[in-house]
């Protein structure tokens, strides 16, 4: 049986994500000067993969990208090392006045390290003093992509159910698990 | 228990009479996410700007020509949802117990799948207390997903909800 660079990350990402991540990881707002860091992820097909949207494939779509979403957005931040350089983004967006979806997205070379992990705890214990309205915080993940399940689970959140041909995701019908989190929710460490 | 013979139609103006009978009912609407309406007036504003307008919203009668006793209605969603839609209905209280949400919400499933080409999955959301309603789902076909905890409004106060599915290939039971 052939196995193949991708399955290697995700059974790399299952086996070895400790609770604290190896390195130190922060999170601030991003900015335009933070593009070429974007195109690291943002052109990597391995990262898109459970994304609705198309690797990047010009500076100028990226920095379009950066002008009309990434900086009107309501709340996203930037994953950063101790260096201050992004290596992937987290955001959570308003679906109504009591419910945020979360979604995040992290250059596959820190894969597996507990990044995600961490930096969806640090959103999930602040965003509800952020935001007091806000009862519910969800998130919907691909019933293929296991490593993010992983990280949700990770955290606390719960896993309410499999929503079956919920979306399409590049021309395909697929199943999306639903988690969520709610401010009563304990973090797991 | 038989399933009863119900017809959909489109709403029409000419029968706001009969829906403010059900509309206007607070134990009709009590798990909808619309008031009732309160004067024929209102009812008419309902058809008018509610009803008629809808993508796909349906009254339901016992006879063909017969009185409006309630609703069905699906909404797709757009773009990545596209291939899902919600369901909603309600029926009049004296209707109660004879199986026609049942009845209209299989005939709604099955029209809407030939109407909206692009759909796949229709869902509703049901509140936990909502039992009549589950078992119409239930009945219906539709499968449970799982519970939603404040998952949304119900006239003011956040809800725990039950997400029901259907989806294309399931059977009707």
């Amino acid at each position: 049986m052939e196995i193949d660079s991708s399955s290697m990350i995700k059974l790399e990402t299952l086996s070895t994500v400790s609770s604290s991540p190896t390195e130190k990881i922060h999170l601030r707002p991003m900015t335009l000067s933070d593009v070429d860091d974007f195109m690291v992820w943002a052109t990597d097909s391995n990262v898109t993969r459970f994304c609705t949207w198309e690797p990047y494939t010009s500076r100028e779509a990226a920095i379009a990208y950066l002008n009309d979403v990434v900086l009107p957005h309501p709340w996203l931040r930037a994953i950063c090392l101790d260096n201050d350089r992004p290596i992937g983004s987290i955001s959570v967006t308003p679906v109504d006045k009591i419910r945020g979806e979360i979604g995040y997205v992290l250059g596959s070379k820190y894969w597996g390290k507990g990044i995600a992990t961490e930096a969806v705890r640090l959103v999930a214990a602040e965003i509800f003093k952020e935001n007091p309205e806000m009862e519910r915080l969800e998130a919907l993940v691909d019933v293929d992509n296991v490593g993010s399940q992983k990280v949700l689970e990770k955290v606390g959140f719960v896993r309410e159910g499999v929503m079956r041909k919920f979306m399409y995701l590049k021309g395909n019908v697929r199943d999306m698990v639903m988690f969520s989190f709610l401010p009563s929710d304990s973090l797991q460490y | 228990m038989e399933s009863p013979i119900i017809f959909l139609r489109p709403f029409n103006l000419s029968e706001a009479e009969d829906v403010l009978k059900w509309a206007g009912d607070d134990d009709v609407t009590r798990y909808l996410r619309w008031d009732s309406v309160k004067t024929l007036e209102e009812a008419k504003q309902h058809i008018l700007n509610k009803a008629i307008p809808h993508p796909w919203r349906r009254s339901i009668s016992l006879l063909k020509h017969g009185r409006s006793l309630g609703y069905v209605s699906v909404k797709p969603d757009s773009g990545d949802g596209r291939c899902r839609a919600d369901l909603a209905y309600a029926v009049a209280k004296e209707f109660w117990g004879r199986g026609i949400a049942t009845a209209a919400v299989n005939m709604a499933v099955e029209q809407a799948f030939e109407d909206f080409p692009e759909l796949v999955r229709l869902q509703a959301v049901v509140e936990v207390e909502n039992k009549a309603s589950q078992r119409v789902l239930e009945k219906a076909g539709f499968r449970k997903e799982g519970l939603l905890e404040k998952y949304g409004f119900s006239k003011g106060v956040i809800k725990d909800m039950f997400l029901y599915s259907f989806v294309k290939d399931d059977c009707f039971v």
